[in-house]
């Protein structure tokens, strides 16, 4: 059992003068989770990682690593291993002299170095590469030399800055798999940025979505994908997007282009709304709302289809099965529990 | 008319490399001539090599090997003193923020506008006082005044490729700064120290003013040295040219060695400072 | 704020994140401060203190052969300097010098850059030729003119003016002929640079603009009026701040073929100054001049980045 890597983000702010990076950030990862940093670009997502690794100072708040106040200790001695985006591999070392260069710092014995660096890299299959330079490997290898470097020291934390953003769509799905096992087998806490949802999906046990410098929300791939809790997160995250349309509800119902739907939120009242449906939760049958269909995308297995609603654009996604024409008009419908509802001044979720 | 055109430039072609070859060419030449070879008249393009004049100023009287090995020792200790001050100032301007940066970095710039003479008069004087004319302490302090910000601005543009990731893997790695400035940055900049080093070494090889004015009998590189064989009574052709083609081949050897970066090299500063003015 | 006051007072666990940042940015400045001081120290000892020291001296009368007349003048160097003819013949030879040089190599580099652009072969010869002249001595190159190519009789210059029936010419002797002799020395030497440099920049402009222009019917010579010359224009500029800083401190070349003379004809400020300073060892005058020579080079740096910035 792996009691070591709990992190606590206190109420942390950063601030490069009048602009504030990091709004308030808090939040705990456990032992051995795998957690993400989701978030569009300039989002604070990466700042957050920095301040863990300790690579910046935040202007307010405290850092926690298994329970002891980090805020003012040194990025090396925070006992904490990184990869970056651009892997950062020494280029005038071996890939050996790479892994083994962290060993060296922290004065391991010689004689032990050899054995933790061969591991090491028979751990992600370099184990070949060893003599070789980063200049010399392919981007993939390079990857694993720096994922390699992470895990000789056997950090309490395993810090990993968008891994996957500098390797071709294919090499990407496939070392996204085996990160997740290496992280499971080293039963090590992992902190992964990434702007990717797909792969925040895919990867994380939890994970915090980041927007404007805040986090908006925390929870398992899961929940976040089945209760967003913000119309900024509904629409970030799925792909496609949610469907995000002006709505008005009344007692249950919600009435979108002049139809009633039933919806499974009771709050009293009737008010404006956003309704919001995902496009995999829209069904195409005999009633429903009317709508033409502009424009078909086929996605092979899928078929995407743009709606045109009383002027407003709605998405479908499709079974390959019977997809409609472009022209056609269809009707459609939703479940009431797949009707998830915004106030268009707060931009929150209404329960 | 295409053949007509075609030896137009062919010997277009040929004037202007002869023009810049010739003279170089013309004292390599007479270097391996005898006195009485050289002195004829028409001038001799044939004629039996001989290598009597580099004998002779070599291991003759008046030998100019004590003047070759003060030029190495000038130009060494210049170099040397130069990259172990201008390869730390150039990391600290190229990657550390701190306040008065931007000031340091004009200020090394705007030092160059001296005119050398202006430095050598009042230099002479305070090294008249403390005894330190013709030694080489003496003539390498003053060299610094032009090698150093050259040497900085020139490592700076090196310093600058090196992404910054690459310092923070290593402080991640828990290596110190200077660790990481030791073990990390220096080693990838090896190529421009490199360059840096030819340039500063050739520099200092060729400097005139501050040698004629800081030279005597201990101090007494080739550039002045050969002086000697050339007086308003007689010249001494062949030797002056032996002594000038080693007073060449150094530089010319290196020149060629950093062939690729010599535009850059004798551009550094001027693209700097021209886009921070 | 003290340097250390912080890891003093407080230990990592304490102390408010705000000062973590605080603590960041001081070590980076404290490391910055270690890593520059040793260069900076030089710097302020050879280039600014001599330059305070200079000014000083120029204020006093110190002459090395007279030293019991040295003493406070005030602005007495100065003074004779303005009324002096030969600082005046002087400066004027300074410009003649400068614009000559710097024009006859902008002219001759950029016209040789654009022929060996479009030579097909051959170009390596004239890359490596090229590097030869600029990095030799220029008290070398100075002593090769001076014997080797002009020397009466024996010089190859005097041989081809003689075989052309010119004549032989007292090259170095004669006050013009000298003038123009250190001219096409200085020449000779440093248009190489300036032909790599504009080369350099001439390869690295886009092919694909020549073949747009062409595509709009512009002739050979309008592609260089109006493309080539403009994107050029920062290269030369740039070449021409170089070469006229260096023009302007010119010394080996000349003080090896001519010393200045024949009597001053091509003794350019610099080489008064010296001559001042350290053959009549008036270093009080020297140093005025010197500082004469500062200004001067002050003005025309601040005219030709002027005319760098505008456009």
């Amino acid at each position: 059992m792996n009691a070591r890597g709990q992190v606590i983000f206190k109420d942390i702010w950063k601030k490069h003068g009048e602009f504030v990076a990091l709004k308030d950030v808090s939040f705990e990862i456990n032992p051995g989770e795998f957690f993400a940093l989701l978030g569009p670009s300039g989002s604070g997502k990466s700042t957050t990682l920095r301040i863990l690794a300790g690579l910046d100072a935040p202007t307010s708040g405290r850092v926690l690593i298994d329970g002891n106040d980090v805020t003012g200790v040194d990025a090396a001695d925070r006992d904490v291993a990184m990869v970056f985006q651009s892997y950062a591999l020494y280029p005038h070392m071996t890939v050996a002299e790479n892994i083994s260069f962290p060993l060296e710092m922290a004065k391991v014995p010689k004689s032990e170095i050899a054995a933790a660096v061969f591991d090491a890299a028979r751990k992600v299959k370099i184990e070949h590469l060893l003599d070789r330079r980063p200049g010399q490997l392919s981007g993939g290898q390079q990857q694993r030399c720096a994922l390699a470097r992470a895990i000789v020291r056997k950090a309490r934390l395993f810090l990993l800055d968008e891994p996957l953003s500098n390797l071709d769509a294919k090499l990407r799905l496939e070392t996204r798999v085996e990160l997740k096992k290496l992280q499971r087998s080293l039963d090590v806490t992992a902190v992964y940025v990434t702007h990717d949802q797909e792969e925040a999906m895919t990867l994380a046990d939890r994970m915090a979505v980041f927007m404007a410098g805040e986090i908006q929300q925390i929870g398992t791939p899961a929940e976040v994908f089945a209760k967003p809790n913000s119309i900024d997160i509904a629409g970030f995250i799925g792909n496609p997007p949610m469907n995000l349309v002006n709505a008005k509800y009344s007692d249950g119902d919600i009435i979108l282009g002049g139809q009633r739907f039933k919806t499974a939120v009771q709050i009293t009242g009737s008010r404006d709304v956003i309704a919001g449906i995902r496009p995999s939760a829209i069904r195409i049958g005999a009633d429903g709302l009317k709508s033409r269909v502009d424009l078909v995308e086929h996605l092979g297995d899928t078929a995407v289809l743009d709606l045109d609603i009383g002027g407003a654009l709605m998405r479908v996604r499709v079974g390959d099965e019977n997809v409609p024409k472009e022209g056609d008009t269809v009707s459609i419908s939703a479940r009431p529990q797949d009707f998830h509802l915004f106030d268009p001044e707060t931009r929150k979720r209404l329960v | 008319m295409k053949r007509l055109r075609m030896v137009v430039l062919f010997a277009i072609t040929a004037v202007f490399l002869l023009a810049w070859a010739f003279p170089i060419l013309w004292s390599v030449l007479n270097s391996f001539k005898t006195d009485r070879d050289a002195l004829a008249y028409p001038p001799k393009l044939l004629f039996e090599p001989t290598l009597d004049a580099y004998r002779d100023v070599l291991f003759g009287s008046g030998s100019i090997i004590p003047n070759l090995v003060s030029s190495m020792i000038i130009s060494v200790g210049t170099t040397i003193v130069t990259m172990a001050l201008a390869i730390p100032a150039a990391y600290a301007l190229a990657r550390l923020r701190f306040y008065g940066k931007k000031f340091t970095g004009f200020y090394m710039l705007a030092t160059q506008m001296l005119p050398p003479v202006g430095i050598i008069i009042p230099y002479y004087m305070v090294l008249r006082n403390i005894g330190w004319i013709d030694t080489y302490q003496g003539i390498i302090l003053i060299y610094l005044s032009f090698s150093l910000p050259f040497a900085i601005w020139l490592l700076v543009s090196y310093f600058e490729d090196i992404p910054y990731e690459m310092e923070e893997a290593a402080y991640l790695d828990g290596a110190s700064r200077m660790r990481t400035l030791w073990r990390i940055i220096i080693p990838q900049v090896r190529g421009g120290i490199a360059v840096t080093v030819v340039f500063v070494f050739l520099n200092a090889w060729n400097e005139f003013l501050f040698a004629v004015v800081l030279s005597g009998n201990t101090v007494r590189p080739v550039t002045i040295a050969m002086f000697n064989f050339v007086s308003v009574e007689q010249t001494l052709w062949a030797k002056l040219a032996a002594v000038s083609v080693l007073a060449m081949l150094p530089v010319v050897i290196l020149g060629i060695v950093a062939q690729k970066h010599i535009v850059k090299g004798l551009t550094v500063g001027a693209v700097k400072g021209g886009g921070r003015r | 704020m003290l340097a250390g006051e912080n890891t003093m007072t407080a230990g990592p666990a304490e102390i408010a994140s705000s000062d973590f940042g605080r603590v960041l940015v001081q070590r980076e400045r404290r490391f910055a401060t270690l890593l520059l001081a040793p260069a900076f120290f030089a710097l302020l000892l050879t280039t600014t203190f001599p330059l305070l020291f200079l000014v000083y001296t120029s204020v006093y009368r110190i002459n090395l052969s007279m030293p019991f007349m040295n003493g406070f003048v005030g602005l007495e160097n100065y003074k004779v300097l303005l009324a002096d003819d030969r600082f005046w013949h002087s400066l004027i030879v300074s410009l003649v010098y400068t614009i000559s040089t710097v024009l006859l190599q902008i002219v001759i580099g950029l016209a040789l850059a654009l022929f060996v652009m479009n030579m097909k072969r051959g170009q390596g010869w004239f890359r490596i030729i090229a590097i030869l002249p600029v990095v030799l001595s220029p008290a070398v190159v100075g002593m090769i003119w001076r014997t080797f190519m002009l020397a009466p009789e024996f010089g190859i210059v005097d041989y081809l003016a003689i075989t052309a029936g010119l004549g032989s010419k007292n090259w170095l002797g004669d006050p013009s002929l000298a003038m123009v002799s250190v001219i096409v020395i200085h020449t000779w030497q440093w248009t190489p640079f300036a032909f790599m440099v504009l080369l350099a920049s001439l390869a690295s402009l886009p092919e694909d603009i020549y073949e747009a222009a062409r595509i709009d019917r512009a002739s050979a010579w309008q592609r260089f009026r109006r493309i080539t010359l403009p994107l050029l224009r920062p290269a030369i500029v740039m070449v021409i701040i170089m070469r006229t800083m260096v023009a302007l401190t010119a010394f080996a070349a000349i003080f090896t073929v001519t010393g200045g003379g024949p009597g001053t004809a091509t003794e350019i400020l610099n080489l008064y100054a010296y001559r001042k300073s350290f053959t009549e060892l008036s270093i009080g005058y020297g140093s005025a001049l010197a500082v004469a020579l500062l200004i001067v080079t002050i003005i025309i740096s601040a005219i030709l980045f002027a005319i760098r910035r505008s456009k």
